[in-house]
C-alpha cells in the first residue's frame, strides 16, 4: 500500500503537535518505504537492512525538529534515509577496507540522479515555461511556495496554480490521455 | 529489540515540537555560549572603562554593525544547513556586503590619514592578540551550537561546521567589542576578520567528525 505525501505530511505535523497516534501511524507507514529503500541498495544483507531501518526511525524521531512544515515531507524523509545509508556504508568500509564503497555509492547515486534529472527535464519541457519553472522550483529544488514566487517574480497564488495545472497536465500525459 | 517494540517505545512519549522549535534551539545554543563568552570577557579581559563614551562614537557602532551583520548572516546559513534537505545557499554572497562596506570605510580612512601613520593604524595596539582572542572566545558559542545540532539533521557536515564556526566567531567578536578599544576600520577588517575566519576554518575542519549523527 502506497501512502500519499499528503497523508504522511498530515501524520508528521500531527506528531509534531503532540499527537502520539499520528506519530505512530507515521512511523508504521514509513516502515515498508524504508525496507524497500534499503533492500534495493544493500542486496541480500537483511540484518543490515533491519538495523538501518531502526536507526533511521530513531533519527526521524529524535531529529523531527529539523523538519520544515512548509516543505515536502518525503524529501526530508528520504534525505535522512540517504544520510543513514551513507553513514552505514562509511562505517562498514572502516572494517572492510578492500571494498571501496564510497566510490561505488558516488557512481551509483550520480547515475540515478542524472537519469532522474533527464526524465524530469523531458517531462517538464512539454509544459509551458512558467508551469515548468514552478514545478521545478517547488518539487525538484525544494523551494517553498513563497521562495519560488519571489524567485520568479510572480504571486504566490500564481505559483500554486501553475504547479497544480502543470502537475495535472503531466498526470494526464503519463496516463496516456494525450500523446 | 524488534522494530515493532522500537516504534512502540518511540511513541509512548510524543512531545509537542512547536513550529519555532528549530529556530529556538539554534538561538538557545548561541545565547548559552554567548553568556559564557561574556563572562570570560568581563572576568579575564575587562570591559573597556570608556564604554559608555565609546557607545556614542562612530567606531564602536561600525565594529558592531560589521560583526553583528556577519553573525546574523551566519546564523541563517546554520539554520539552512541544519536541515537534511539540500536547500540552496543562495544569498550566502550577502555575507560579503558587510566586508565590502567596511573595506570602503577603510579606504576612506587611508585617504584621510598621512602615509606614515598607516602602519600604526593598521596594527593598532593589539593586532598580535586580537585574532587569537576572537578565536578563543568563539569556542563557547561553537560548543553551544554543537548542542543545538544534536536535534538537527545536517547532511553537509563540513559546510555546516564552517557556518557554525563563522557564527561563533562573529558573535564572539561582537562581545569582544565590549573590551577592545581599537577604532580603525582596516584594523577590524584585518584582525577581527582573521579571528572569525579561523573559527570558521576550524569549524569546517572538525564539522565532519563532531556533527556526525
Amino acid at each position: 500500500m502506497q501512502v500519499s505525501e499528503d497523508q504522511l505530511k498530515a501524520w508528521m505535523t500531527g506528531g509534531l503537535d503532540g499527537d502520539a497516534g499520528a506519530h505512530e501511524a507515521l512511523l508504521r507507514a514509513l516502515l515498508p518505504l524504508l525496507r524497500s529503500f534499503y533492500r534495493r541498495r544493500l542486496r541480500g544483507a537483511d540484518d543490515d537492512v533491519e538495523d538501518l531501518v531502526q536507526e533511521t526511525l530513531i533519527s526521524i524521531h529524535t531529529r523531527r525538529a529539523s523538519y520544515d512544515r512548509d516543505r515536502p515531507f518525503t524529501a526530508w524523509f528520504y534525505a535522512i534515509a540517504r544520510y543513514r545509508l551513507i553513514d552505514h556504508l562509511r562505517r562498514r568500509r572502516a572494517s572492510v577496507p578492500i571494498e571501496d564503497v564510497e566510490s561505488i555509492l558516488v557512481a551509483e547515486g550520480f547515475e540515478e540522479a542524472a537519469s532522474a534529472r533527464m526524465d524530469v527535464d523531458a517531462l517538464l519541457s512539454t509544459l509551458s515555461p512558467k508551469q515548468a519553472r514552478a514545478i521545478r522550483d517547488t518539487h525538484v529544488d525544494g523551494l517553498s511556495i513563497a521562495e519560488a514566487a519571489e524567485k520568479a517574480g510572480i504571486g504566490k497564488s500564481d505559483v500554486k496554480v501553475s504547479v497544480h495545472r502543470g502537475l495535472k497536465a503531466l498526470a494526464a500525459r503519463l496516463k496516456g490521455d494525450r500523446p | 529489540m524488534n522494530t515493532d517494540q522500537l516504534i512502540s517505545s518511540l511513541t509512548t512519549d510524543v512531545r509537542r515540537v512547536p513550529r519555532r522549535a528549530h529556530a529556538q534551539r539554534i538561538g538557545a545554543g548561541i545565547a548559552g555560549g554567548a553568556v559564557v563568552t561574556l563572562v570570560l570577557v568581563t572576568a579575564l579581559l575587562g570591559i573597556r572603562p570608556d564604554l559608555h563614551v565609546a557607545m556614542h562614537g562612530f567606531a564602536f557602532w561600525m565594529k558592531w554593525t560589521y560583526t553583528i551583520s556577519l553573525g546574523v548572516g551566519a546564523v541563517f546559513a546554520v539554520a539552512r544547513l541544519s536541515r537534511p534537505t539540500p536547500s540552496s545557499l543562495r544569498g550566502a554572497w550577502l555575507l560579503a556586503v558587510p566586508v565590502l562596506l567596511l573595506a570602503g570605510i577603510g579606504i576612506g580612512e587611508l585617504v584621510t590619514t598621512p602615509y606614515r601613520d598607516w602602519l600604526a593604524m593598521w596594527l593598532g595596539q593589539s593586532w598580535k592578540v586580537c585574532p587569537w582572542l576572537v578565536l578563543s572566545l568563539s569556542m563557547p558559542i561553537f560548543v553551544g551550537l554543537l548542542w543545538s545540532f544534536r536535534r538537527m539533521a545536517p547532511t553537509r557536515l563540513r559546510a555546516a561546521g564552517a557556518a557554525a564556526g563563522l557564527a561563533a566567531g562573529a558573535w564572539a567578536a561582537t562581545i569582544y567589542c565590549l573590551h577592545c578599544p581599537e577604532v580603525s576600520a582596516i584594523f577590524v577588517l584585518t584582525w577581527y576578520s582573521l579571528g572569525i575566519l579561523l573559527a570558521a576554518g576550524i569549524g569546517a575542519l572538525v564539522g565532519p567528525r563532531l556533527l556526525r549523527w
